[in-house]
């Protein structure tokens, strides 16, 4: 089975002879229906035997067989036994700003200074990325492209992992401001004993106090009728009227504490949370302010020696129990990023469960970027932005795509990394 | 000032004369003095043995001239009277750098991974090529006597100290002085009386060595050097430090090591050259006491007990580690651990905050099982003894130094003052002798009202309070001399300001003249009425039951245990077995593990006593093999080009959590490889995750030894613009190795020259200089050593094949090699062996081209292949690792658990012991909740030779055990707290996770690998 798989894969391959990246797809043309398949709607809920249909880029049927959906018009693709997901979303991601890591020229997410708001990350965001093609080979079909840096790193944008160019391949331009919360701690490193530690910050105050002065003069700047355009504040007036997002990145914490009720005093209306461990000790904070969490990779080591050895594959349980939605996200390498589905899948064995697990990457995410109306689940009139597996999408055993749809177009899976698997193949004989 | 400086300057003049000192110039007349005392009816501890009563102590010119009892003191002594009074030998503290100038630490410094590199020592002279090699220093030539310092060692106890500057790997020698004032000369009893080691190196601002096994490599090669240059007469060259080592031999060998781990260090490589080194330990030895007993080293202990941690917030406490709290209460047991151990040691002042905690501290330690005489002994003959001075100090007998304390009581008692500490013949008064004792009630009248004025407390530390009426005392400030007193208190509690009282003693009490608080002038006086009622309210208060300290775990760190697992003989019944032999997958088969060997594997399999683990359901594999990790190692890469002669198997560090994270995730060897900054890197160590074992028995016995090189841009150092460190370019890269194997072939033929030569001519002919780089590069074209290259692009890889081959040899395997897909014809035809990682690409050029179809490409090329981690993170999950070799490029389940377990095992050479299930190989196996390439599975077991060294149920219930034992040193913690110990805040000190790139210990941006 997975052999002959493979060389469809090839067959694919072979029409794409790839020096760049792959054509980007045209707009649906005509109605879709995938039939037979196991549906996971990324809410939770599972679909045996499952109809999914769309047209013009949105879901227009998502039923089981057995309710009969009327499918005449529809071009009908069997996917028996196959199941489909939502597109997995990948969130804080510098995909599109970073291409080979170590090369200067080729890093494009972190301006200089410390108060960016008016950064935007789309800019920078290159469609032909090699990268694009890897994500999307996973299930990954959107990513937010997000900037670093500073102490506000700048506006992140939502695009699809397709497109000409960023105009074309933005989903949602400028969804919020990232924002590093000052560390309480400092790490150093110590070469006489090859190791780290940790003092306090003594500059915190001063940092948190400046952060304060900048958000509540940019408040008052909004409501002044006569002035002298500042950028700056202008690209942080979202914040308070309620349709951006301020993503606050802390770790420890006090850090979490004091930094949601520094947003919340400052007026900013929507918060989603980036952090890891820290935040299961202030889970029922959390949950009280209804703030969602963006985790780290389960694929990380624990922060401290002492903790549970599998605290990061847990955490999203723990946190998930406390009632906090969490949604994954990729903080190694930005390579890592197709292995989104895995770390849902890890998740899953440690507590989570497949379909609470499949949520941390699809609808809980959707949320926490404030995008859920058209993404994240597979319901009638969101994006078909949705994918076709053999078999389960979070088992890296499993994972083998055949087919994945964004906004209902029909996109090329593989890349330059089959056709190098090609070509070498060949040569070896390993492949005719 | 002027007259300050005058009367110091004439004390100074005076002591000269105290002690003849007749090279000098006198600017006086003469002075001379006989320097008899004697010392009667005191109790005198000659040695730690023999205690006299009443006895009578005799000095003459600075040395004991006689001590016992009965004695008649001759005439023309002065004589003290010091009834009560005990006298002991006065302390020796062999860690020290009194008298010498600060080190002053170079700032900053990549350690030669960032700026331009400093290959060459910046020593100006004739020295030795390595900068941190200094053992042509002598303490001797910069001591001068330091007042301040001598004043707060001498109120400590110590009355002579072993001193040496604290710099480099070979520190030169050091000299021992006493804690006399009165000239350079007449203290310095010896200059040279020990030879220093560390493996720090201090100042020296040369990259090479900049890691510790790259210390221990350069002292290691430096025995060789100065073995051999002291063999040639004409010496080839002038070396002032190697003849200063050479000469240095002599000596006693004192080596600084930080930690216990360092001290095994330092003995195994004290072992290599037949010298045992007394070591200075940090404290902590009584982790690991066995193997510090077995070293055979006499110890040199400080008794810098850690403060107790802040643990009020318990979000803060959090970040206190379980081995930090551990260890505070336990670092007071180290000396009671030592001497029960039957380990010979000393005690020193080194590396307290202060050193007036020394005598403190060691009462610590002996309320924590040190026995008094041993506390003595460690204080005064063993650290004589250890120097080899123990003829002239550390004991009162006939002859010896006249160092000893005047106390008021037993040394060790919580009372006991020392009065004086006379150095050489000579007092220094620290307490008054007379001390009197006003302890007592007094009635206290002035100004017509009375007051119950109460003293308590030690003569010399009276504290005074004062009743004003019958429910209210008040503190009282007040200084009590022998005639004087000074007293100060509150009238009643609200008062806004004190009386203040003068006066002078008075028949049974005092009187004097006072201020009232509006400043009227009044008499006073106070007359004794009786004793202070015994009993009072009690320090600690409540229940005085001393509370057992928690145990010592292996490893001394979170997720340790209190005892190692043992080998057991068990059956792991009705598991789905992965052979990775021709039996391939077996269904519903028992596997009996017994003496650490998998002893049969079949069906309904019975044996006595074996233990029956239920494997329904769950899958039985060998365990994973990490060919490519950097866990478990104190240091990972060091900086020459040519790092051939360093080796991890030198600094296995066995309290790295990664080692046991890895043991959950089914792993039970790795290699630890060297870095990859340089062409040729450091000799590889093999161990097996042995949880809880001392360092070397992590090691597989009987391993065959690898090293490590590395090509590309790490090697060229891409990553340092500044760089200048030779080769930049893969052209010169392939030059270093042409260079290296050339140059051991001629190293080869140099020894071949040498050893064939007829004894007579052998004896005259010039020996070849031993070099342990050009050793191992002759051990790699004789097949003693293999390599493991750390590779990228293609034209690298065929590179290093095309030169081992002109060398005929064969690289054994290449590790990375992302590009092997490229060139895997010519890698099977080499036959060398690939270790890859899965999906990893484009965090650097060289990685482009990396694609996660390259494992599978290699292996159906015909090349063993292996996926691994070089990363402690996914070393832990190497199993999904595998199962993407399914996924991209669709390897069969079973070839793919292969490249985590039998294939590294046979680049390993390991393959006739493990990496399958197979009768007769070493039981090192997992059992897995679920299919060992899903996402979903959990080892439940990971058993290394037939000892289960991770159990998923055993860890739920250490974990609970753990919490409640931080949970008790927390509450501990916060009793020490409040009854006003100092406290610290954890430091939150973390180990570096390695990377191949990291020489730094830091993850570089975007992980470099």
């Amino acid at each position: 089975m997975k052999k002959i798989f493979n060389t469809i894969l090839m067959l694919l391959a072979g029409v794409y002879a790839f020096a760049q990246a792959p054509v980007p797809a045209k707009a649906q043309d005509k109605p879709i229906a995938l039939t037979g398949g196991v549906a996971h709607l990324g809410n939770g809920q599972v679909i045996e035997n499952a109809v999914i249909a769309f047209d013009k880029g949105k879901l227009a049927i998502v039923a089981s067989a057995s309710t009969n959906p009327n499918l005449s018009g529809y071009e009908v693709i069997r996917i028996d036994g196959k199941h489909v997901y939502p597109g997995f979303i990948l969130p804080n991601s510098q995909v599109g700003l970073q291409e080979v890591t170590s090369i200067r020229a080729m890093n494009d997410y972190q301006e200089r200074g410390d108060m960016n708001p008016n950064v935007r990350s789309l800019i920078s965001y290159n469609t032909d990325s090699e990268f694009i093609p890897t994500f999307r080979f996973n299930g990954v079909l959107l990513a937010e492209t997000t900037p670093t840096g500073g102490t506000i790193s700048g506006s992140s944008s939502v695009m699809e992992m397709e497109g000409w160019n960023w105009e074309d391949a933005v989903h949602t331009a400028d969804i919020g401001i990232h924002m590093n919360w000052p560390a309480l701690m400092r790490r150093q490193f110590d070469f006489n004993t090859f190791s780290f530690s940790e003092s306090p910050n003594a500059e915190y105050e001063k940092q948190v106090t400046a952060l304060a002065q900048f958000f509540a003069e940019a408040q008052a700047y909004g409501k002044l009728s006569a002035k002298e355009t500042n950028l700056k504040f202008e690209a942080l007036q979202g914040l308070f009227d309620g349709t951006k997002i301020l993503f606050i990145h802390a770790t420890m914490p006090k850090e979490i504490v004091e930094s949601i009720r520094f947003a919340q005093r400052s007026g900013v209306q929507r918060i989603t949370l980036l952090s890891g461990q820290g935040a299961y000790w202030v889970a029922d904070f959390l949950k009280e302010n209804n703030i969602p969490v963006i985790l780290p990779d389960t694929h990380s080591l624990p922060d401290r020696t002492d903790d549970d050895i599998d605290m990061p594959f847990k955490l999203p349980y723990l946190l998930t129990q406390a009632g906090v939605q969490v949604s994954l996200s990729c903080t190694g390498a930005l390579h890592g990023g197709r292995n989104l589905a895995f770390f849902a899948g890890t998740a899953a064995a440690y507590g989570l469960g497949k379909e609470d697990a499949l949520k941390a990457i699809t609808s809980n995410t959707a949320k926490a970027l404030g995008i859920d109306k058209r993404v994240g689940t597979l319901e009638v009139g969101k994006d078909a932005t949705l994918f076709v597996s053999e078999g389960d999408a979070l088992d890296m055993r499993t994972n083998q795509l055949s087919h994945a749809f964004i906004s209902g177009k029909l996109v090329t899976l593989p890349g330059n990394q089959q056709e190098l698997y090609e070509r070498f193949s060949k040569k070896y004989g390993q492949m005719k | 000032m002027r007259q300050i400086l005058l009367t110091s300057t004439l004390i100074l003049l005076v002591a000269g004369h105290l002690v003849a000192q007749e090279t000098f110039p006198r600017n006086d007349v003469k002075d001379p003095r006989a320097g008899l005392f004697a010392f009667t009816n005191a109790t005198i501890v000659v040695d730690p043995q023999t205690t006299i009563q009443n006895a009578t102590l005799l000095v003459k010119n600075g040395r004991v001239e006689q001590v016992g009892t009965n004695l008649t003191v001759p005439k023309g002594y002065t004589t003290y009277d010091v009834k009560g009074k005990y006298i002991y030998p006065s302390l020796i503290d062999l860690s020290t750098n009194y008298g010498l100038p600060e080190v002053q630490r170079p700032r900053g410094g990549g350690g030669g991974f960032t700026g331009a590199e400093q290959m060459e020592s910046n020593t100006k002279g004739a020295y030795n090529a390595n900068q941190a090699i200094r053992s042509h220093y002598n303490a001797a030539d910069e001591f001068s006597v330091n007042a301040t310092r001598a004043n707060e060692l001498r109120k400590a106890g110590f009355g002579a100290v072993l001193t040496y500057k604290p710099d480099g790997l070979a520190r030169g020698t050091a000299a021992f002085v006493t804690l006399g004032e009165s000239s350079d000369n007449n203290v310095l009893l010896r200059q040279k009386a020990a030879a220093t080691y560390s493996f720090e190196k201090g100042t020296s601002t040369q990259n090479y060595p900049s890691s510790l096994m790259g210390c221990i490599a350069v002292l290691r090669q430096t025995y060789m050097d100065a073995e051999w240059f002291g063999s040639l007469n004409p010496r080839p060259f002038a070396d002032n430090s190697l003849e200063a080592w050479i000469q240095n031999q002599k000596l006693p060998q004192v080596f600084d090591a930080n930690g216990w781990m360092n001290v095994l260090r330092a003995d195994k490589l004290g072992d290599e050259f037949g010298v045992q080194y007394i070591i200075r330990g940090s404290g902590d030895e009584y982790k690991r006491v066995k193997e510090i007993k077995a070293t055979n080293a006499s110890l040199i202990v400080p008794v810098n007990y850690p403060e107790a941690y802040d643990v009020e917030d318990p979000f803060d406490a959090a970040r206190v580690s379980l081995a930090e709290m551990k260890h505070w209460e336990l670092a007071p047991t180290n000396l009671g651990a030592l001497e029960k151990a039957g380990i010979n040691f000393s005690i020193t002042s080194h590396s307290l905050r202060k050193v007036s905690d020394l005598i403190p501290n060691v009462r610590k330690a002996i309320e924590n099982g040190l026995s008094e005489t041993a506390a003595l002994k460690a204080l005064t003959i063993t650290p004589a003894q250890l120097i080899k001075m123990d003829d002239q100090i550390g004991s009162l007998k006939k002859g010896m130094v006249a160092n000893f304390l005047i106390t008021s009581g037993k040394l060790f008692d919580e009372k006991t003052i020392i009065h004086q500490n006379w150095i050489q013949g000579q007092p220094f008064a620290i307490k008054p002798l007379d001390t009197k004792d006003f302890s007592g009630t007094y009635n206290l009248s002035l100004n017509n009202a009375s007051y119950n004025l109460e003293v308590t407390g030690e003569p010399g530390a009276h504290k005074a309070k004062v009743k004003v009426n019958d429910s209210t005392s008040v503190d009282a400030t007040a200084t009590f001399g022998n005639d004087l007193i000074t007293l100060s208190f509150k009238p009643d509690a609200k008062a806004q300001g004190s009386i203040r009282l003068t006066g002078w003693t008075q028949g049974n009490g005092w009187k004097g003249r006072g201020q009232l608080i509006n400043g009227t002038w009044v008499n006073w006086s106070a007359t004794r009425t009786g004793d202070v009622k015994a009993g009072g309210p009690q320090r600690s208060g409540g229940d005085t039951k001393k509370d057992e300290p928690g145990k010592v775990i292996y490893p001394f760190i979170g997720h340790g245990y209190p005892t190692l697992p043992v080998a057991e003989t068990m059956i792991i019944r009705n598991a789905t077995v992965w052979t990775n032999e021709a039996d391939g997958i077996l269904q519903n088969t028992d596997v009996l593990v017994k003496d650490g060997k998998i002893a049969r594997i079949g069906k309904n399999l019975s044996e006595p006593g074996a233990k029956v683990i239920d494997g329904t359901g769950k899958h039985l594999t060998a365990g994973i093999i990490d060919e490519h990790s950097h866990i478990a190692a104190a240091s990972i890469n060091d900086v020459v080009s040519n790092s051939g002669m360093v080796r991890i198997g030198d600094n296995i560090d066995a309290e790295n959590i990664n080692v046991y994270r890895a043991l959950a995730g089914g792993v039970v060897a790795v290699q630890i490889l060297h870095g990859s900054a340089n062409p040729i890197g450091g000799q590889s160590a093999l161990v097996k995750l042995r949880w809880g074992e001392a360092p070397e028995n992590y090691k597989i016995q009987g391993a065959d030894r690898f090293i490590k090189f590395a090509l590309g841009e790490n090697v060229k150092r891409t990553a340092n613009p500044s760089s200048i460190r030779y080769p930049q370019t893969r052209m010169g890269v392939e030059q270093v190795y042409m260079d290296a194997f050339t140059s051991a072939l001629e190293y080869q033929k140099r020894w071949n020259a040498y050893n064939s030569l007829p004894a007579k001519e052998k004896m005259l002919a010039v020996k070849p200089r031993r070099d342990l780089a050009d050793e191992a590069m002759l051990d790699i074209i004789n097949k003693k050593l293999f390599i493991t290259c750390h590779s990228y692009v293609q034209s690298e890889i065929n590179m290093l094949m095309k030169v081992a081959e002109k060398f005929n040899f064969r690289v054994n395997t290449f590790t990375h090699i992302l590009e092997g897909y490229k060139v895997a014809d010519k890698m099977a035809q080499h036959g060398v062996a690939a270790s890859t990682f899965s999906d990893w690409w484009n965090y650097k050029w060289e990685v482009r081209y990396a694609i996660p179809y390259n494992a599978a490409i290699m292996n159906r090329a015909g090349v063993l292949t292996a996926i691994n981690s070089d990363d402690a993170e996914m070393g832990r999950r190497l199993n999904q690792e595998a199962a993407k070799a399914v996924k991209y490029g669709g390897i069969s389940e079973e070839e793919a658990l292969k490249m985590v377990t039998l294939n590294p095992a046979k680049m390993l050479h390991l393959d006739n012991q493990m990496g399958s299930i197979k009768v007769g190989k070493s039981a090192d196996i997992v059992l897995w909740t679920d299919h060992p390439l899903s996402v979903y599975a959990k080892p439940e077991k990971t058993i290394i030779d037939g000892k289960v060294y991770f159990d998923i149920e055993k860890d739920a219930q250490n974990n609970k055990e753990q919490e409640a034992e931080r949970a008790r040193l927390i509450q501990k913690l916060k009793n020490a707290k409040r009854a006003g110990m100092p406290t610290q805040r954890s430091e939150g000190r973390s180990q570096a996770e390695f990377h191949c790139e990291d020489v730094l210990g830091q993850e570089s941006e975007g992980h470099e690998h």
